[in-house]
């Protein structure tokens, strides 16, 4: 008797646990597709994108932009700026153009570049965070080709991003009339990520800026040293210089367009840029024309998007119609075959 | 030539001689070949630089490995070295702990068996010594139920004639005990510890090797020799069975012993899917190898073209002033960016739901066999996915299919058929409960067990029928049956096959007892009085002769044959006149093979004294031959075996196990093939096949193959049986838990490399990536759910795929994954990352963030995809999960949730703060995932990737629905509509087949019975200390048997059909 009981112990030990884990008997939800289910999912998203889509291309529909590309308007600015010689030479250069329509609420003020590989691999990595946040000036590792100068001092900031910087300044007045030229007020603020300018880039500490900058040298192409892009607002100089940050900022496309500047609505410009005569006036410094690009400035207004596009409201707007002619065709091809159908388990 | 000389003398020491040109002296008590065995692999020190050497032979590490090389060299590294150091480290960690544990379990093990105590002779005395200090040439003691503990000469043992009984499962997994016979003159030593002690013999042996069944060897001892061969061995890994002592001398130990030679590396055994894939990626392989070329031409074009113009803001680095060399740089460039197109993450993933799977074996309380207490065990986790894709099962021999245990049902004697329930023949089984059994308790000693039951017989029998008589007496008379009376005064008798266990029975419940036998004479009690017949001649079985006959002399001196055999041979042997009764018979015969039955045909003649005499001289001529020995005693026993006189026939039952018709129609149903491997008679076998609907009476040609090229069946057979021997364990587990399992593995496969694709061709240009992502995106964003729904999807529930066996035939054609399969992903994975990049760009292009600040930077530009490729990776295997659990869900969600946080977490300040350069993504996650119009390309990703796969998924399920499918469908309406599960009747079998003979039977048991040698002693040789052990030890034929019986069931095929 006695072994008996020993060998029902020991077949109670061997015998798997009955728990819904080990027995695979996990309560679970059999995904199935069935015919309405597909169906009406198929017209549920179409008719949201279509939807989507519409109201995003009426919005894009809504934004007022004005494009002008500079690059043959300043011809000979451009030309002069071929030959690295004339670096020091200044050049500037006036576009008047004329808005139709006034522009409502924020008006934006981008430079737009054309064929600036700024997503190439090399470019892309020539920068040394450790030194724009600050801690390291001396680490310029990962900078080349501009690391270091021909003395062997390194670079602040260092890397070819830094280097390549976009420098032209652009000024937007505004005709008021024959005689009253008046410059649009702008702000400067306000254009960078605030993890940017509060995180990711910060000035070495120090009691002022040019001792801090000690032992490094400027970027080659730039025409003054980081510690003087801005000497009359510490809060805009040295790394924290705010269209340093936007370039640094890096593009993933070849054209793109960043933010300058964005309309202070004041006095005349409280509802946005009245329509009336402007001109832009550009100080071109930035070559261009070496590399077969092309640049410009941009004025434009948002909406709930954002500066969308219409590429998106047009993919949205596709995408629906192409899911409703889906549906359509299937829920077709579904009720022909439906009749006909003799399941393989009812013969 | 090579041999070892081990020569034992009573000062120990022994030589040993390799090639015969080198040769050392030992002192045996501390000389090197001692028995300790090493099967771990590495010790503390070496286990380092071993595992990591054997780690990096795998192709997938040493890939791994190679780009890790690639990705150090500054110029063309484009991933930072973590990329691929950080699944690296991680791979080669998990299996280095595995390894680890492995291995010391194995030290566990080794130490475990090296301390074994075993009884050595040291000094003329025994003394329990541990097993490793065991040495060759020592003389050890085994008792029952040891294991041995080297390769022994057996010397003595406690059985008469220096017999002992080993069991060898260990070895070649048979678990029928086997016999080892001593030679005489050892055997005379006894357990004479002196005489032993002084055992100064030489053997002279081949060299160690790893051959169970061989051994040649010489024994020169007091100046003789005397030839030793595998009988006289006991092999290390034996136990020692029903012996109650016997003693050996080592002669091979440790890693010499023939076990050990025999454990060299396990073969890796691959499944399809393993070999497909294998192929698939060196295409895989091909393909990035052409991606490379055909990018790092494009990119020294575009140095050339445009990349020149651009050369003022970024010059050339030192070294690499021109596009070609530039383009070389890429190339490697690019093979590092695109390593995630190589699946390799998919064999680790692979490895882990193969064991998941083999656990839920291990659980399945369906696959658990109560009467063993055994649970199914998967021993091998890397054949899983195998077993949805079984074409042929073979089955090792036909008591896997039956229960092996014989019952006496029916009876034909004299043209009357005996043993039948009145009224309906087909519920036979129900008999007993019907009719009332034979009352038995006329016969004291009738073994109650037997359920043979017909009133008309024991009238027959009351009456004196001669006929019956004569029937029932072959039944007593003609066996290899042994007896034996137990303490309780019991007859028991000891068979070596249960057929004739149940024909003698069956006697005995008639009152024809067999009661003892001596190798001349047997004693039977018949009706109530004791007969002793003289036993003149055993005329043996064998497979050739298939019948069986003694010729004795009753004790009224008439020499009588009696003969029981297979019809078809012993019809032919009839007398002329027995024409009518075998008509009769004959038609009886069809009649119990029809039920199933295993028959034998029943005879006997009556023979001369004189003839008789003559015929025994020339067989004692024969006998003394050498030459043609067995020809000539095979004809004597033809010559004498003719004009039998017909008796009747016995039918027994052998019932199949249970369970097993339903599993064979299911297995037949799900097309596989079954292949029953049996070393049974033919008849039987067939008979058994026709029992179980393994064939069907429209299978003709089955007998062709098997009757004709006999020869090459049997090589065929063997080559199978060779490569399925270790499968065939896994075979019984059932097949219903596979089919989940192929289905899930495919998709798992599918998803992973959708995912890489997405992935790979996203490569683009440059990284667009965050580098952490690329790292982290296998490993963690979506390897979980993948695994989740590798191991928990179910297709279709477990009643369903029993009752749809047809379900099973796409794993066998390979429908679910193969090569058009991978093309359809990969087409479908090239999709995906098209709109993957597609959208985002046109998107982005010219855009800008609802802050007027643009949002075009490639940093959120990496975001955003990043994200949309995770989400879109987690809805196909949300739409490909058709079973969800809470795990499925938990990991699903989960990993997208993990994708958020880690996101978050690697674009903070605080980890910003501390690595500036590894870190760059700051604040990325928190300001593009706040813009709307991101959001808006992330969710227009989502529905353009996915929506196709919908489309296309359902118009196949519409248009030409798999079974799986249509049962899904069913399942849903049968959970709607309260399920009423109705099995499927099943089909009674009526086969007409004619039913073979059945006889178990080895040969070679005459010869025992007749030699005595089997007989035990009167009078043991008295051994000091040994008796009491002695007399309890018992039979040799229950030593035989004990362990047969209960092996026959161990296969457990019957689960399958509870499943």
């Amino acid at each position: 008797m006695t072994k008996m009981k020993k060998t029902s112990q020991i077949c109670q030990s061997k015998l798997p646990d009955n728990t819904a884990l080990k027995q695979q008997q996990l309560p679970a939800y059999r995904l199935q597709l069935s015919a309405t289910g597909v169906l009406s999912g198929f017209f549920a998203t179409g008719a949201f994108c279509l939807g989507v889509g519409i109201i995003l291309i009426l919005s894009a529909k809504s934004i007022k932009e004005i494009e002008i590309k500079y690059t043959k308007i300043c011809a000979n600015c451009a030309e002069l700026r071929e030959d690295a010689i004339n670096f020091d030479k200044e050049c500037t250069c006036s576009i008047p153009f004329y808005l139709s329509e006034t522009m409502q609420g924020n008006v934006y003020l981008y430079y737009k570049l054309y064929g600036f590989y700024q997503n190439l691999y090399r470019y892309i990595l020539s920068r040394s965070n450790s030194q724009l946040v600050g801690t390291d000036l001396k680490d310029v590792g990962n900078c080349a080709p501009f690391s270091k100068s021909h003395n062997g001092t390194p670079i602040a900031p260092c890397g070819a991003i830094a280097n390549s910087i976009f420098n032209d300044t652009i000024i937007l007045s505004y005709n008021l009339n024959s005689s009253i030229h008046m410059e649009v007020p702008m702000l400067r603020s306000g254009i960078t990520w605030w993890t940017d300018k509060y995180v990711k880039f910060r000035n070495p500490s120090a009691i002022n800026l040019s001792s801090a900058f000690t032992g490094t040298a400027k970027p080659p192409y730039w025409s003054k040293p980081v510690y003087e892009l801005d000497l009359e607002d510490t809060e805009n100089n040295g790394f924290l210089n705010d269209d340093f940050i936007v370039w640094m900022r890096t593009a993933a496309f070849p054209t793109f367009k960043k933010l300058y500047r964005r309309l202070n609505r004041v006095q005349y410009f409280i509802e946005g840029l009245p329509a009336g005569n402007y001109s832009f006036n550009i100080t071109y410094n930035f070559p261009v024309t070496r590399f077969k690009g092309e640049k410009s400035v941009v004025l434009s207004t948002l909406t709930w998007s954002g500066g969308s596009s219409l590429f998106l409201g047009l993919a949205y707007t596709v995408t629906g119609a192409v899911t409703w002619l889906a549906a359509f065709s299937m829920m077709a091809i579904h009720l022909m075959l439906k009749e006909k159908r003799t399941l393989f388990i009812e013969r | 030539m090579s041999s070892i000389l081990c020569a034992v003398n009573t000062c120990k020491l022994f030589y040993v001689l390799y090639d015969r040109s080198v040769s050392f002296i030992n002192n045996l008590r501390g000389g090197e070949k001692d028995n300790c065995i090493h099967t771990s692999k590495y010790n503390i020190l070496t286990f380092l630089p071993i595992n990591l050497f054997e780690q990096f032979q795998r192709v997938a590490n040493a890939y791994f490995l190679f780009l890790l090389i690639l990705q150090l060299i500054p110029e063309i590294s484009s991933l930072t070295w973590f990329t691929t150091m950080v699944p690296l480290v991680l791979v080669i960690t998990m299996t280095a702990v595995k390894d680890a544990t492995d291995d010391y379990f194995r030290h566990k093990s080794d130490n475990q068996v090296n301390n074994r105590l075993s009884e050595v002779l040291i000094d003329s005395k025994l003394q329990n010594e541990k097993w490793m200090n065991v040495k060759v040439g020592d003389i050890v003691k085994l008792e029952n139920n040891q294991f041995v503990a080297a390769d022994l000469l057996l010397l003595s043992s406690s059985e008469p004639h220096g017999l002992c009984y080993i069991e060898t499962a260990e070895l070649d997994g048979e678990t029928n005990l086997k016999v080892r016979h001593a030679l005489s003159v050892t055997s005379e030593l006894g357990a004479d510890i002196s005489r032993l002690a002084k055992f100064d013999g030489t053997v002279v042996c081949e060299a160690p090797n790893n051959k169970l069944d061989k051994f040649t060897g010489v024994l020169s001892w007091k100046d003789s020799k005397h030839s030793l061969n595998n009988e006289k061995i006991i092999l290390r890994g034996c136990i020692l069975r029903n012996t109650s002592w016997c003693f050996g001398m080592v002669i091979f130990a440790g890693p010499d012993t023939k076990l050990m030679q025999n454990s060299g590396k396990t073969k890796f055994k691959r499944t399809s899917i393993d070999r497909l894939m294998n192929t698939l990626v060196l295409w895989i392989f091909g393909f990035l190898v052409c991606m490379g070329i055909i990018l790092a031409i494009g990119n020294s074009i575009w140095e050339n073209q445009v990349g020149d113009q651009f050369r003022t803001f970024l010059f050339w680095n030192e070294g690499e002033k021109n596009s070609v060399f530039s383009g070389f740089l890429t190339f490697w460039s690019y093979i590092i960016i695109l390593n995630t197109v190589v699946p390799i993450s998919l064999y680790v993933s692979m490895e882990v739901i193969r064991l998941g799977h083999s656990y839920f074996i291990n659980w399945d309380r369906k696959m658990y066999y109560p009467e063993k207490a055994t649970p199914a065990e998967a021993r091998t986790t890397t054949l899983n996915e195998e077993l949805g894709q079984i074409e042929y099962i073979f089955s090792d021999k036909t008591g896997t299919l039956t229960e092996n245990i014989m019952t006496f049902k029916k009876c034909s004697i004299n043209g009357k058929i005996y043993g039948e329930a009145d009224d309906d023949m087909g519920q036979k089984t129900d008999m007993t409960k019907k009719n009332k059994p034979v009352d038995f308790a006329v016969n004291p000693q009738a073994d109650r067990t037997c359920e043979f039951s017909d009133h008309r017989l024991m009238e027959s029998i009351k009456l004196g029928d001669s006929k019956v008589y004569e029937f029932l007496r072959v039944l007593a008379l003609c066996h290899t049956v042994m007896s034996e009376e137990n303490s309780a005064g019991q007859l028991i008798y000891q068979v070596q096959s249960p057929d004739e266990g149940a024909l003698v029975t069956a006697a005995r419940n008639l009152g024809f007892i067999f009661k003892s036998r001596t190798s001349e004479t047997i004693t039977i009690e018949e009706l109530g009085t004791l007969v002793t017949y003289q036993l003149l001649a055993f005329l043996d079985f064998n497979n050739i002769r298939k019948r069986m006959s003694v010729i004795v002399r009753n004790p009224e001196g008439q020499i009588k044959l009696y003969s029981k055999g297979a019809d078809t041979i012993l019809f032919e042997k009839l007398h002329p006149s027995n024409e009518d009764l075998l008509t009769l018979t004959t038609d009886h015969l069809s009649e119990f093979a029809g039920e199933g039955l295993r028959t034998l045909a029943i005879a006997y003649r009556d023979l001369d004294d004189k003839y008789f005499k003559e015929w025994h001289k020339m067989l004692e001529d024969a006998n003394a031959l050498i030459d043609e020995r067995d020809e000539r005693v095979a004809g004597l026993y033809e010559e004498i075996e003719r004009d039998l006189m017909l008796l009747g026939a016995t039918a027994v039952e052998d019932k199949l196990q249970e369970g097993v018709i339903e599993t064979v129609t299911n297995l037949s149903l799900a097309n596989i093939k079954i292949w029953v491997l049996t070393g049974d008679k033919q008849e039987t076998a067939i008979n058994i096949g026709y029992a179980c609907n393994m064939l069907t009476d429209d299978m003709n040609d089955v007998f062709i193959i098997s009757g004709n090229t006999a020869v090459e069946v049997r090589e065929e057979l063997r080559k199978a049986k060779e490569n399925l021997f270790e499968q065939n364990r896994s075979f019984s587990n059932g097949h219903v838990v596979f089919e989940k399992q192929q289905l899930e593995l495919d998709s798992v496969v599918e998803e992973t490399i959708t995912g890489d694709y997405a992935l790979i061709i996203n490569g683009h240009s440059l990284t667009v990536y965050d580098q952490w992502f690329i790292t982290l995106f296998n490993i963690v964003y979506t390897s979980l759910p993948v695994l989740a729904m590798g191991i928990f999807d179910q297709d279709v529930d477990d009643q369903n795929s029993m009752d749809y066996p047809q379900l099973y035939e796409p794993g066998q054609l390979n429908l679910l994954f193969n090569k058009r399969k991978f093309f359809i992903c990969m087409a479908h994975g090239i999709y995906t990352s098209l709109a993957l990049f597609f959208i985002p760009y046109g998107a982005f292009y010219n855009v800008a963030g609802d802050d007027g600040q643009h949002v075009a930077d490639y940093q959120s530009f990496a975001v955003t995809m990043a994200t949309s490729l995770v989400i879109v990776v987690s809805v196909q295997i949300a739409l490909d999960t058709s079973y969800w659990t809470v795990i499925n869900h938990v990991f699903i969600w989960g990993s997208v949730a993990t994708y958020f946080s880690i996101l978050f977490t690697m674009h903070s300040n605080g980890i910003f703060g501390i690595f500036p350069n590894q870190f760059p993504f700051v604040g990325n996650a928190r300001h593009s995932l706040a813009q709307k119009c991101i959001w808006l390309v992330i969710l227009l990703t989502t529905v353009a990737s996915v929506m196709p796969v919908v489309a296309f998924r359902f118009l196949k399920v519409d248009l030409c629905p798999a079974l799986s499918d249509q049962i899904r469908r069913r399942q849903k309406a049968q959970k709607k509509a309260k399920p009423s599960r109705s099995r499927r009747p099943q089909t009674r079998r009526s086969s007409s087949r004619r039913s073979g003979y059945a006889f178990a039977h080895q040969e070679g048991y005459g010869e025992l019975i007749t030699s005595g040698k089997n007989m035990r002693a009167k009078n043991p040789p008295p051994t000091p200390g040994l008796e009491k052990t002695l007399y309890n030890s018992t039979s040799w034929i229950e030593n035989l048997c004990k362990k047969t019986t209960d092996t026959v069931s161990s296969f457990s095929l019957d689960k399958t059909v509870k499943l």
